[in-house]
Formats: structure tokens, C-alpha cells, sequence
């Protein structure tokens, strides 16, 4: 029996190539992510534990609280690092400071694509307790000398002796390179760029003066950490902590590790789609081979083969083809995974070198992936061999069965959308406590529903959107149409591959339209003044504070606040909160307020929305207690309670409308350095946009360079210029499946071909042209990719408006369907089926019509 | 056979709608190749009904695929009315095929997913064309298929497909028809009837048929038989009958 098998398997060779390739795509982006992301992973491990080398122990301010962002900390007193020098088992301490520093390149653009951490901190001056070493220069002496990273230095064209500029929460300072480090052995941290300044300086510019962000120590010779650690203990003052060297190596990997499984999961979901709907070209392909054997398992069956066996033959068949393919997409992971990290190092996110690390956890996961799915996949197939009956061997072999499917499985596939449209509600409408699962396994269902469907809707619809072809093509039309209809299972799971991957386009799609939509709408209402200014770097630098003033000197301005957004506890929950000055606030937000007024917000107090005020029972002048990061538990006092949260300060950076602060409360209660991450700007009253815009944007160029400003369109063409590179990048990750369904489409066409080997020679005999032929085949790929097209669509912009109705009230109000890229969508989907039937109509065109028609 | 005694039997300008001259068909090389035809020279009279007989491996059934622009001669010449189609490529082969030629095969004839009108019709809506709508008529009336017109192949009984099939070959009046063992899978009172529409088509609508068959009965339907063995033409007979044939044919035996 195995050698049947084996040799059957060989006298398939093509045919298996097409439908292991669907398998090794799938494997392939599966293997290639896990070691993407091992390796990330080990590359971040080493850079964490390279950072604190030499680092037996850290004192730091103790967590106030957690916000997205991290652990929220104050900065500790620099008087701490002589007194704890004294601590037994202290070989040597150094105070260190971090913040935020953007260099500028040689051609005064910002260094770095904007995406990566821009880093600024001191350089350290205790041997041992410095991760950098210089590889050209000298340490800086001078408050306006710094060293940078050698990664940044090629990046800004950047040599030793050089002057530039360096963006710090402030005025942007005048520096010069002293010297350029490497980070251990890597002379790159992952995109990130360092700017390491004097102590001193680097506490006024990135911190405050007398303060550290943290003090690190080394231990004397065999001191251990955790005794050092104890030792410490026991004389911090209260509000700091002292954890060992191996704990903060430990928590930096837990914060990397994280993002890497964030990171991993979004292109897992990929490889995973990619798989099923390779499932469904195997499951396709198999079932086709199995029907076209029907007499040859009718005649092993006749020959005392037991159905057991026959299923056998099939599912060894399933296993060489899973395991071959498996084995394949391993091979090919490896360069998928130089393909993604080339991807992330053009995104900004630059790897150190380093070979990839292949574990044997991919290893194991990737070939029982790629066997799983096929096996999986062959299992239906293989029990409708088994089911053939040895009479068969004598029959003629009827090619294909053309069920429209039964009662049975409309009544199932039925039940199926039902359950699956439930789930889906349920985990848009219900809250539940797994909310993003519960949707994917509704939309999961509902795709599943439409395949089991796809038979008994694939006739009517194959007819319906090959309605024009007799006319427009005459008999090859009709001949495509009708062979789309003449087996509409087949044409269905050809077509629901193709479905899921167009319907996750359609759902993307419709769900990036709609956020881009309801953001200009917010825009529309929320953006006020006239221009909006922000800074240079990840996510937006930090705008110095002295900015706003000097833009309200301008005669063509009328008034400009910068706005602070910070996290603090309110009510139990940390909420970002916005802070603008009182002074022109009132001239440039609209609030429509109820009680009070903008100009009242002094150091104690904050405004509150209506909604907030009669949620919580405040009324002005009441008492709001909040815990900040810096000054610990305060209370403020309402000074203002505002109708339209809308139009607030925060409504456009993220925090949540119901509160703002005055910029005093603001600057009383977090830790210095102040400044701002946007400035909004309300022109003067007879100034022409185009005159104030250029006086704004002359100004900020000169006093915050890299700091970008906009008008209303200008700020909405951001906006959706973000949300499309998100697209455009899910778009690429979803082309993997709707290649595999195209293949598949291909594939199914050249079997389908295969056999009607004898009808193609009828018709080539009795002068149907080669063109003829090959168009008749080309269409009939077109009908079923538009099938699956259509459906997908249906279903991604069904669940795309279920998303947006969910969502509705956390920011998606709008439901916009982006009609032009849909039928884009549709016209690629007709071009892609006329590519899937390009090698089929070739090979059908070459067909030897004699052979075609000779009867053995 | 009535039939044949009514067939006109004598033209006295018979014009030659098919012929070969010297035609040669060798498949394989060395020690396995096969002279499946060697050294045809044989026309096909305009208006007359031949039948191609002999053994099996004959070369009976290549020299009819040769002859209809099927395959291709290893040497020697094939012409289609004037035309030589040595010269002609796949494409004009095809359109030739299409405009000039018709085809009835032993089985599996039809193409399953367009109705029988659309199966008549085929070659002329692939030439883009609407044909003789009387002629049509005339075919579709004496192959008696009219009430199944709208039905698909598999709506039909073997004979009725049959039947399409040399209603299909007569529709586009093409100047010569092949009919390679159009009976073979048939039962023998539906044999009857293909054979006697196919004679009739050629005394009422004066059409061409060249036949391949093993049968001596269909045989005898035809005006002329052409005996072939081991690739050569070893006798012929004219007004065939059954009995004859028969005799004929035992003598391939010994």
C-alpha cells in the first residue's frame, strides 16, 4: 500500500508544488516572525543586560502609580549619591539622568525617522557604571559639549568637533560634539539616538538641577547584590528604593519582552490567516484529486483494499505533502525574517547585526503548523475516498460531484452565521470581559458560516456576475459562466479562500475610512485657534515653553498657549491630563462654559466637564483630590465646569475631555522640565491665514526647529496620513493570503482543466481557437475571483460597520465605506483571476487535441 | 440496404472534397516505431458517403484524424478541398477545422454545460457567426431533435446526443464530415437511426462523409468502402451491404 502511495505522490509532482506552496507561504511568515521576534528579543536582552553591566544595585523614587506609558516615578535628590557612598559594601555610585533630547543633523532636519526613542541623559564619569565607550573624542567637559551614538553620528553626518542643535524640553540648545560612543559592542540601540551631556548639564536640561532620574552602584569586591541592596535599605529616605542590578536588567527585559509580543501576536494573526485559507486550497485540492481517482479507489477497493486504507492512502499523502511543505516554509522563514527586519530598519526600528536566532520551539511549532493544517485540511477529503464503493472501479468515473449542498447544510450553514453574528454583538454590544477574542471568534464564525454557505450561494451569484459575459464575449462567455456553474462547490472554496482575504481587506479598509472620517469630524469641532504646533520627534518632542509668548508678540497673532499633558489619579483611575494657560486659553478654547471661567484656573484648581461635575456631585469651588507623580496626593478645587468637552484642551492629544488643568496647577504638581506638547495659535482679526501661517511658521523654525505647523487641513491630512501607513502595512500583510487564494484559484483551474481534458478537445476539434480557449479559461478564473471578492466585501464591510456602531462612542462616530478603493479592490480581484489563469489556460491552450479526444 | 440503392451512384464530374497523397505516419523511433500509415494515397469524392475499414491497428482511425487536420503526417501531403494543411498553422488549422469540417465521435461528443442548441450551433458562435437559420432548421428537422433543443447533454439519451453531434457537424454546411465510430457506443436501434440521418444528409442535403468503423452493418450505409491494413489500402467496395462486408473483413483473419 505504501508504495502505491509513494509512487502515486510522485506521479504528481506539479500538482503538489502548487498546493505545498499555499502550506510553505503560511509556515514560512509563521517561522520567520517567531525568529524575528527570538531574535529581537535576544538582541534587546543583550542591550539590557550590556546597560547595566556593571550595575550591582539602583536607587530610585519609589512607583506612585502605572499609567500605558510605565511605572510613573519622580526623580531623586543628588545629594543622595554622596550620602549613600558612605553605605558598606559601596565600591562606587553615579547618579544618572534620562530624558528627552532630539538631535539635529548636519542638515538641520531632526536625526532618526521620527519612530525610534530619542534619548538624552549624562554622560558617566564612574568607570564601570558606563555602558558607552568612546570611540573618537572626549568625554564632555563643558556644559555645551556632548557625546552622541555612534548610529546617530552616521545618521546626522555627525563627526567629532562638530556644531549643532540638540531639542530638550526647553529652549533648543546650541552643542558641540566632544565625542561618539558605542553602546557595548553595538554601535546601535535599536534605532534609539543618545545624547549624553555633563552632569550638570544634563540635570538642568533633561531633568532639574540637583536631581536624578535614578543612582546606580557598583559593589565592593565580594559584596553581594542582595547585600548591597539591604544595606542601602536600610538608610533610604522614605519615597526612594533600592532593587539590585539583576532586577532592573529583569524589568527592562519585561518592558521589551512585552512590545515584542505585542509586535509578534499582530504578525502571528497574519501567518494564521495565511494558514487558513492555505487550509482551504489543500482541502480543495485534495477533494478534487480524490474525485478524479474514483476508479482507481474503486479498483484498489475491488482489489481487497479496506476503506480503512484507502483513507490511509490519502491522509500519508496529506502528511508527505505537510511535512515536505513544512520542512520548505522553515527554509524559506529565514528569509522572511531578513525581509521583516529590512522592513523595520526602513520604519526606523534598526536592528544590530546579529544572525537569527532559530529555536527549537520554532522549529518544533512550524513543522507541526505546517502538518497540522494539512492533515487537517485532507481529513474530509480522505473520508470521501474511503467511502468509494469497489463498484466504482467498473463505473465511469463521473468527474466531480455537483452538489448545491443539501437541506442539511443550508439549515447548519445557517445556524452557523447566526451564532457567529450573535457572538460577534455580543462581543461588540456586551462588554464582555474578552472582548477583542469574542470578535475575532464572531467574525471567525462568520466567515465560516459563509463558507459552508458558499455551495448553495456560489450558483446564483456565478450566474449573476457572469450575467454580461454571453453578450459581451458571445460563446467563450458563455462557456466561462456556465463552467463556474458546473461544479458550484468547487467554485466555492476556491472562491471563500479568496473571501477571507478580501473580506479582512474590505474590514480594514472600512475601519481605517471610518477612524480617518470620524477624526476629521472631531477635528472639525475640537480644533481650535487657527494653527497647531507640534514637536520634532517619536509621537511628538516637547515644544518649548517660552514659544507661545514670543508667537503672541507677532502682530499677526492674536493669542497662543502651549498645552501640558501629563498622567495623575483622579477618582481612582489614571487619566492624562491637559493643562493650558489661563491667560489666552480663554481667547482660543470655546468651552461654553457653565459656571466660571478659563482665566480662573489658578495653582489649586481644575476645570471639570458638566457631565463630570453631575457624575461626580461637584459644583464650583468643590474638592477634586488627585494623586500626582511628583507632589504626591492634593486636592484641587473646580474653578470651572464646561458644557462642551469637545471643544476642551486634551480633546485632540489623547486625554480623556472630562478635566483640564491650568497650566500654574500643571507646572505645581509635575516635576520640571515644563513645556509643551502642542501649541495652539488664534490669528489677529484682519491678518490674512496665509500672512499669519508664514509669520507662525518663521518664527518656529527659527526658536523650535523640527516642530511642525499646521492649519486644520493640514492637521486632518496628518491624521490620515498615520492611519494609512497602518494600512498600507496590514494591506501588505494581508497580500499573503489573497496569494495563496489566488494560487489556489490556480491550482483548482489546472485540475478542473485536467479533467475536462476530452470536452477541450471536442471543442478545440470542431475550431475553438487557442485565444478562444485561453480567454473561455481566463474568464471563468475571473468569475470565481470576483465571487470570492464580492462575498469578502460584503462580509469586512458588514463587520467593519458593526466595529464602527460598537465604537461609536470611543471616537469612531462616523461609518465611511472608501467606495473608489473598493472597487479598486474589485478591479485587482478580476486582474488577479486573470493572472491565477494565466499557467492553466497556457497549458490547456497546448493540449494535444487528438490525445484530447482519443478514448482509450 | 434500401438505402444504398438509392444513393446516387453515379457523378459524372466528381469533384474530390478530401484527399492524401502518399501519406506516411510513423509514431515512435528505432526498435518500438510503428508505421501506422504508410503510403495512403486516397480521395474522398464530394456528395458520397466513404467508410474507412480494417483491423484494429489498421491505421484507420490516424488516417482519419490526419485527414481532418486532427495530426499531422510524417510525410506526404493532406488537402481539404484545395487547401494543402502541411501549410496551415494551429490557428488556421483550427479555423479551417471550424468553417470547413465537421466532427462526430464515438462518445463524450458534446459539451456538458450548454444546451443542445448551443452544442449545434458551437462552431458558427465561435467563427462570431448566425449561420443559415433555413439550413439550421432543415438539420435540426431531419436529425428529429427539435423537442430537446433546450435540453443539456445530459438531459439526453446516447442516441439523441448522438444525434446533436451530427446536427452539430452538418450546421455550418461544412464541405466534409468525419464521423470516427459514431455508433460504437450506441445500442444498435439507435445506431440504426444516427447512420440513417447521416445517409440522409448526404442524399437530401448532398454532404460529404468520411466513417471509420468496425461495423460491418453501419458500413453498409456508406457508397464506398476503403479497406485499410498495416497502414496501407488493401481493397475497396463499392455499394457495400452487410453480408458482403462481413465476408470481406473475415478475410482479414486469416
Amino acid at each position: 500500500m505504501f508504495k502505491i502511495i509513494i509512487q502515486s505522490l510522485l506521479a504528481r509532482k506539479r500538482r503538489l508544488v502548487t498546493t505545498a506552496l499555499a502550506v510553505i507561504i503560511g509556515v514560512a511568515f509563521t517561522a520567520g516572525t517567531l525568529m524575528l521576534t527570538d531574535s529581537m528579543g535576544k538582541t534587546f536582552n543583550d542591550l539590557s543586560a550590556g546597560a547595566y553591566k556593571g550595575t550591582d544595585a539602583v536607587v530610585r523614587a519609589t512607583k506612585v502609580f502605572n499609567d500605558p506609558a510605565g511605572d510613573q516615578r519622580s526623580l531623586v535628590d543628588a545629594s543622595l549619591v554622596p550620602a549613600l557612598s558612605q553605605v558598606p559594601g559601596v565600591a562606587h555610585a553615579q547618579g544618572t539622568v534620562q530624558g528627552f533630547a532630539q538631535l539635529i543633523g548636519k542638515d538641520g532636519t531632526p536625526v532618526g525617522s521620527g519612530n525610534a526613542p530619542t534619548l538624552g541623559g549624562n554622560w558617566g564619569t564612574v568607570p564601570g557604571l558606563n555602558p558607552f565607550q568612546l570611540v573618537a573624542g572626549h568625554a564632555p567637559q563643558a556644559p555645551n559639549e556632548v557625546v552622541i551614538d555612534k548610529h546617530s553620528a552616521n545618521l546626522g553626518h555627525l563627526a567629532v568637533g562638530d556644531t549643532t542643535t540638540v531639542l530638550v524640553n526647553g529652549p533648543p540648545q546650541r552643542v558641540r560634539i566632544a565625542g561618539i560612543a558605542v553602546f557595548g559592542t553595538s554601535d546601535n540601540l535599536a534605532g534609539a539616538s543618545f545624547v549624553l551631556f555633563t552632569t550638570p548639564a544634563a540635570q538642568r536640561l533633561l531633568a532639574a538641577p540637583g536631581k536624578f532620574s535614578q543612582i546606580s552602584f557598583a559593589a565592593a569586591l565580594g559584596v553581594s547584590q542582595q547585600q548591597l541592596v539591604a544595606n542601602l535599605q536600610r538608610v533610604l529616605p522614605r519615597g526612594t528604593e533600592a532593587v539590585t542590578g539583576a532586577t532592573i536588567i529583569q524589568e527592562t527585559k519585561n518592558t521589551f519582552q512585552q512590545i515584542l509580543k505585542a509586535f509578534s501576536t499582530f504578525l502571528l494573526i497574519f501567518a494564521v490567516i495565511a494558514l487558513v485559507v492555505g487550509g482551504f486550497i489543500i482541502m480543495n485540492t485534495f477533494a478534487i484529486t480524490v474525485a478524479q481517482r474514483t476508479q482507481e479507489n474503486g479498483l484498489l477497493r475491488a482489489l481487497g483494499a479496506s476503506r480503512r486504507q484507502v483513507l490511509g492512502s490519502v491522509l500519508v499523502e496529506a502528511v508527505a505533502v505537510g511535512a515536505i511543505a513544512a520542512v520548505l516554509g522553515l527554509a524559506a522563514g529565514f528569509a522572511v525574517a531578513t525581509g521583516l527586519k529590512a522592513l523595520l530598519g526602513v520604519l526606523g526600528f534598526a536592528l544590530p547585526g546579529g544572525s537569527l536566532v532559530l529555536t527549537g520551539g520554532t522549529v518544533l511549532v512550524s513543522l507541526l503548523l505546517g502538518l497540522g493544517v494539512t492533515v487537517v485540511a485532507a481529513i474530509s477529503p480522505a473520508r470521501k475516498a474511503a467511502k468509494v464503493p469497489p463498484v466504482a472501479a467498473m463505473q465511469q468515473a463521473t468527474a466531480g460531484s455537483t452538489g448545491y449542498g443539501s437541506k442539511q447544510r443550508v439549515v447548519v450553514g445557517l445556524a452557523l452565521l447566526a451564532v457567529g453574528l450573535a457572538v460577534l454583538f455580543y462581543g461588540l454590544f456586551g462588554h464582555p470581559a474578552k472582548a477583542f477574542q469574542t470578535v475575532g471568534a464572531g467574525i471567525l464564525l462568520v466567515f465560516f458560516a459563509v463558507t459552508v454557505l458558499g455551495r448553495t450561494i456560489a450558483l446564483p451569484l456565478s450566474r449573476a456576475i457572469g450575467a454580461p459575459l454571453p453578450r459581451v464575449k458571445g460563446v467563450t462567455g458563455t462557456l466561462a459562466r456556465e463552467n463556474t456553474m458546473r461544479n458550484p462547490k468547487r467554485t466555492a472554496a476556491s472562491a471563500s479562500a479568496l473571501m477571507i482575504g478580501v473580506g479582512l481587506v474590505a474590514f480594514i479598509t472600512v475601519l481605517a475610512s471610518s477612524t480617518t472620517a470620524s477624526t476629521n469630524a472631531t477635528t472639525d469641532r475640537t480644533f481650535t485657534g487657527d494653527f497647531v504646533i507640534t514637536g520634532a520627534g517619536m509621537g511628538g518632542g516637547p515644544v518649548d515653553s517660552a514659544l507661545p509668548a514670543k508667537l503672541a508678540a507677532l502682530p499677526q497673532v492674536a493669542a497662543a498657549t502651549g498645552e501640558s499633558v501629563g498622567a495623575a489619579v483622579i477618582f481612582g483611575q489614571v487619566e492624562q491630563f491637559a493643562a493650558v494657560d489661563p491667560g489666552p486659553a480663554g481667547q482660543i478654547f470655546n468651552v461654553s462654559p457653565v459656571q466660571g471661567s478659563i482665566s480662573a484656573l489658578g495653582q489649586d484648581s481644575i476645570a471639570v466637564s458638566a457631565d463630570t461635575a453631575a457624575k461626580h456631585h461637584l459644583t464650583l469651588g468643590a474638592p477634586v483630590p488627585i494623586l500626582f507623580r511628583d507632589t504626591g496626593p492634593q486636592t484641587l478645587r473646580v474653578a470651572l465646569i464646561y458644557g462642551d468637552p469637545q471643544a476642551a484642551p486634551g480633546s485632540n492629544s489623547g486625554s480623556k475631555p472630562g478635566y483640564f488643568l491650568g497650566t500654574p496647577a500643571f507646572n505645581a504638581n509635575f516635576a520640571p522640565p515644563h513645556s509643551y506638547v502642542q501649541v495652539f495659535v488664534k490669528k489677529a482679526s484682519g491678518v490674512s491665514s496665509a500672512a499669519a501661517l508664514a509669520a507662525v511658521k518663521q518664527l518656529t523654525a527659527r526658536d523650535a526647529p523640527g516642530a511642525t505647523v499646521q492649519d486644520q487641513a493640514g492637521y486632518k491630512a496628518e491624521q490620515a496620513k498615520q492611519v494609512n501607513q497602518l494600512l498600507y502595512f496590514i494591506y501588505a500583510l494581508l497580500a499573503l493570503a489573497i496569494v495563496i487564494a489566488l494560487l489556489g484559484i490556480g491550482n483548482t483551474l489546472a485540475l478542473s482543466i485536467f479533467e475536462r481534458t476530452r470536452e477541450l478537445g471536442v471543442m478545440r476539434a470542431v475550431g475553438m481557437t487557442r485565444r478562444q480557449l485561453r480567454s473561455t479559461i481566463r474568464w471563468e478564473s475571473v468569475i470565481v475571483a470576483l465571487q470570492g471578492t464580492i462575498l469578502g466585501l460584503v462580509v469586512g464591510v458588514f463587520v467593519g460597520w458593526a466595529l464602527v456602531l460598537a465604537e461609536k462612542n470611543n471616537g469612531l462616530s462616523v461609518f465611511s465605506v472608501p467606495y473608489r478603493t473598493l472597487v479598486i479592490v474589485v478591479i485587482l480581484a478580476g486582474l488577479a483571476g486573470v493572472a491565477a489563469a494565466i499557467l492553466p489556460s497556457r497549458r490547456a491552450a497546448r493540449l494535444n487535441v487528438l490525445r484530447a479526444i482519443v478514448t482509450e | 440496404m434500401a438505402n444504398a440503392m438509392t444513393a446516387p451512384t453515379a457523378r459524372l464530374e466528381q469533384k474530390t472534397a478530401a484527399r492524401t497523397e502518399d501519406a506516411v505516419k510513423v509514431y515512435g523511433k528505432g526498435q518500438t516505431e510503428v508505421r501506422a500509415l504508410d503510403g495512403v494515397s486516397v480521395g474522398f469524392a464530394a456528395g458520397r458517403y466513404t467508410a474507412v475499414m480494417g483491423p484494429s491497428g489498421s491505421g484507420k482511425s490516424t488516417l482519419l484524424h490526419c485527414v481532418a487536420g486532427l495530426d499531422t503526417l510524417t510525410s506526404g501531403r493532406v488537402f481539404i478541398g484545395d487547401v494543402d494543411l502541411s501549410t496551415l498553422n494551429d490557428q488556421r488549422l483550427t479555423i479551417l477545422r471550424r468553417d470547413h469540417v465537421g466532427f462526430v465521435f464515438q462518445a463524450y461528443n458534446l459539451v456538458p454545460t450548454i444546451s443542445a442548441a448551443k452544442n449545434i450551433t458551437l462552431p458558427l458562435l465561435l467563427a462570431g457567426r448566425r449561420g443559415d437559420r433555413a439550413w439550421i432548421s432543415k438539420v435540426i428537422e431531419i436529425t428529429g431533435i427539435g423537442d430537446r433543443l433546450a435540453h443539456r447533454p445530459s438531459e439526453l439519451s446516447g442516441g439523441q446526443q448522438q444525434r446533436v453531434a451530427v446536427a452539430r457537424a452538418l450546421a455550418s454546411r461544412p464541405e466534409i464530415i468525419f464521423a470516427d465510430e459514431p455508433t460504437g457506443n450506441l445500442d444498435s436501434r439507435a445506431g440504426a437511426e444516427v447512420l440513417g440521418f447521416m445517409r440522409r444528409a448526404v442524399d437530401e442535403m448532398g454532404q460529404t462523409i468520411v466513417m471509420v468503423t468496425h461495423d460491418p452493418i453501419a458500413a453498409s450505409y456508406a457508397d464506398r468502402i476503403v479497406f485499410l491494413a498495416d497502414g496501407r489500402i488493401v481493397d475497396e467496395m463499392h455499394q457495400p451491404t452487410a453480408e458482403r462486408v462481413l465476408e470481406r473483413m473475415r478475410r482479414f483473419g486469416e
